[in-house]
């Protein structure tokens, strides 16, 4: 379970959250600030998963979602943002191709498991 | 005119010959219609008034059987009896008679003749002949008949259009004529209000003051037109727009004022409608962004505080680690509660028979923490309904927030009566009515606005989550409410 995850939030004390979040869980998040960096570095390195926030200063998230999908056809996106559970951000995020979903409102605990299971889920079907 | 027979046997020769030369002269040129028939019917005298009617020279008449001439053509007949029918009667019966009928005119097309007939007697008292006057009143006839067309059809147009009510007063403001949309629109029978003083109508604490402005204003610039309220019956108020006008008299004297109110109550319904769902609108939008701004900096205070919770704290300091704890997810409830009001969600549709989903809301409702008191559940559920297309996770939502609003508006106990009927074959209605404490009138345009409540707890969120649901089902949602008797909620969501 120690993936390598690419962690995209314009906010920085979110982005140390996740950041500290992670870590306990043995994973081993790289953070970034913007769209724009995040595809910087991701030319750079390889990951096993981004976790990507939809409202972003600059490309929007869902850009940076498109562009990923068309560079790095199996690395999976999970999308997360302030806007809870908008069916309408929900349903472009799914068909830009994201394996997942999660509202900043949800409990803490819950964002992690929630995640997991999606990278979970997602490097099964990458498998399969 | 009606006057008896004409004793012509009376007069002496010479008098009649003296009768007769000033006689053919007046009758000849007279502006009536002159004709003398003897007993067989046989046309005696006939003057240039009637020839030129008819369009037959004396000589083709003279001496003719009167009604065989006057009166060819199947078209006829019945002029022709009528004719007949008087004739006889005066020959006859020695009786002077009026009667109309029309006559086949030379130009056309009938005319209507005003005859007077009158017997013409010999000295023994026996019948001669029979003397006419007539007079050609198709003008006049056409003129009264026009005037009652008229008439009618205003009457009808007035009465036919229910919006409008027209009323007249005198120049002392009292009611003369109260028309028949006012029935309606005011709840006052016309014997009630008749000779009134139109102030009634008004608003009673500014009656005069309204009244002597409309006045006024109608004497200055002949007219006045404005939208206020006037007042039924009952006490309620009506949004009209008012127009009057001067009554004058034929000789252009002012004897009153004519006032025609529309009931502008639907058009103002539609203007506040728009209005309110443009309000939302916007403050949706608004709601969004603050949810959006304050669940960021909620999810780092949460996930702090959930990463502090495993360190060792002392009871005091964990104490007050868990009230935090309690309060963020107070705050996290709330912006939820605001992004569901704020946001747009996709309706998953499906067939719904609306009965079913209140039996569901009801049975939720005894999970819920509604207060402990009696309050007694009626229902009144029409059966086999036609469905309507609809998002049953949401409508149960609205249904159970209208239950739990009644409950809390009975804090004493009482009844909620839930019906479900349809409406004019076009929605299904349902009505949720409490006997609980209503809502004042002031507070009735803000009742679904985001953040309004009255009641001290909660978020004032629930109605215009309601109202959101309602609207993207293309239903409307209606409240009815008195203070201390109760308040109902109406809604209707159409058939598929």
């Amino acid at each position: 379970m120690n993936y390598k995850i690419l962690v995209v939030d314009d906010e920085a004390p979110v982005r140390d959250l996740l950041e500290d979040l992670f870590k306990k869980e043995n994973c081993l998040p790289i953070t970034c600030g913007s769209g724009e960096e995040a595809l910087a570095v991701l030319k750079e390195e390889a990951f096993d998963v981004v976790l990507l926030d939809i409202k972003l200063a600059g490309t929007s998230g869902l850009e940076v979602l498109k562009d990923i999908r068309e560079k790095y056809t199996n690395l999976p996106v999970v999308m997360i943002t302030g806007f809870g559970f908008d069916e309408e951000l929900i349903s472009k995020s799914k068909q830009f191709g994201c394996c997942g979903y999660i509202g900043k409102n949800m409990p803490v605990t819950e964002i992690v498991t929630t995640f997991k299971q999606f990278v979970k889920e997602a490097k099964t079907k990458g498998k399969a | 005119m009606n006057g008896g027979s004409i004793p012509l046997s009376r007069l002496s020769h010479y008098e009649h010959l003296k009768m007769d030369n000033i006689f053919s002269g007046v009758i000849e040129n007279a502006a009536v219609l002159v004709l003398y028939l003897d007993r067989n019917g046989k046309v005696a005298l006939c003057n240039k008034k009637t020839q030129s009617l008819v369009g037959l020279k004396s000589a083709d008449i003279l001496g003719k059987n009167w009604l065989k001439v006057l009166f060819r053509g199947s078209d006829n007949a019945m002029q022709r009896d009528m004719f007949k029918a008087v004739l006889d009667d005066a020959l006859t019966y020695k009786r002077a008679k009026d009667f109309e009928c029309h006559l086949l005119s030379d130009q056309g097309g009938f005319r209507l003749i005003f005859w007077n007939v009158a017997p013409v007697l010999d000295k023994l008292g026996q019948v001669q002949g029979s003397l006419f006057f007539g007079q050609d009143i198709t003008e006049v006839q056409e003129r009264k008949n026009s005037v009652k067309n008229i008439d009618d059809s205003l009457k009808n147009i007035i009465s036919s259009i229910d919006e409008y009510a027209l009323y007249v007063i005198n120049l002392d403001g009292l009611i003369t004529y109260f028309g028949m949309g006012c029935e309606k629109m005011f709840g006052y029978s016309k014997p009630q209000i008749i000779f009134k003083h139109v102030g009634i109508l008004h608003n009673v604490n500014k009656a005069d003051s309204e009244l002597s402005l409309i006045l006024e204003r109608v004497r200055l610039f002949g007219k006045y037109e404005s939208e206020l309220e006037l007042f039924t019956n009952s006490g309620l108020p009506i949004p009209v727009r008012l127009t009057v006008n001067q009554f004058l008299d034929a000789q252009g004297k002012l004897t009153g004022y004519v006032f025609i109110a529309k009931d502008i109550t639907q058009t103002k319904k539609l203007e506040y409608q728009v209005f309110q769902a443009e309000k939302l609108a916007a403050l949706g939008q608004l709601s969004a962004g603050m949810a959006h701004e304050i669940n960021n900096p909620l999810f780092v205070i949460s996930g702090r505080l959930e990463m502090l919770k495993q360190e060792e704290f002392t009871p005091k300091l964990k104490e007050t680690v868990n009230l935090i704890d309690s309060q963020v997810n107070r705050i996290r409830k709330l912006v939820d509660r605001i992004l569901k009001f704020a946001r747009k969600s996709t309706l998953t549709l499906e067939k719904i028979n609306i009965n079913e989903i209140i039996e569901m809301v009801l049975s939720l409702a005894h999970y819920n923490k509604l207060p402990s008191v009696k309050v007694e559940i009626e229902k009144s559920f029409q059966q086999n309904m036609p469905k309507v297309l609809g998002d049953a996770d949401q409508l149960q939502e609205v249904f159970l927030n209208m239950i739990i609003n009644a409950y809390q508006a009975m804090p004493e106990g009482g009844v909620i009566k839930i019906t479900t009927s349809n409406f004019q074959n076009l929605y299904t209605q349902v009505q949720i009515a409490d006997t609980g404490v209503g809502i004042p009138a002031a507070n009735f345009k803000d009742i679904f606005m985001p953040f309004f409540s009255t009641k001290g707890q909660g978020t004032g969120l629930g109605l215009s989550i309601c109202h959101n649901i309602i609207k993207n089902h293309n239903g409307s949602i209606e409240l009815e409410s008195r203070v201390n008797q109760g308040t109902t909620f109406t809604v209707k969501l159409p058939f598929i």
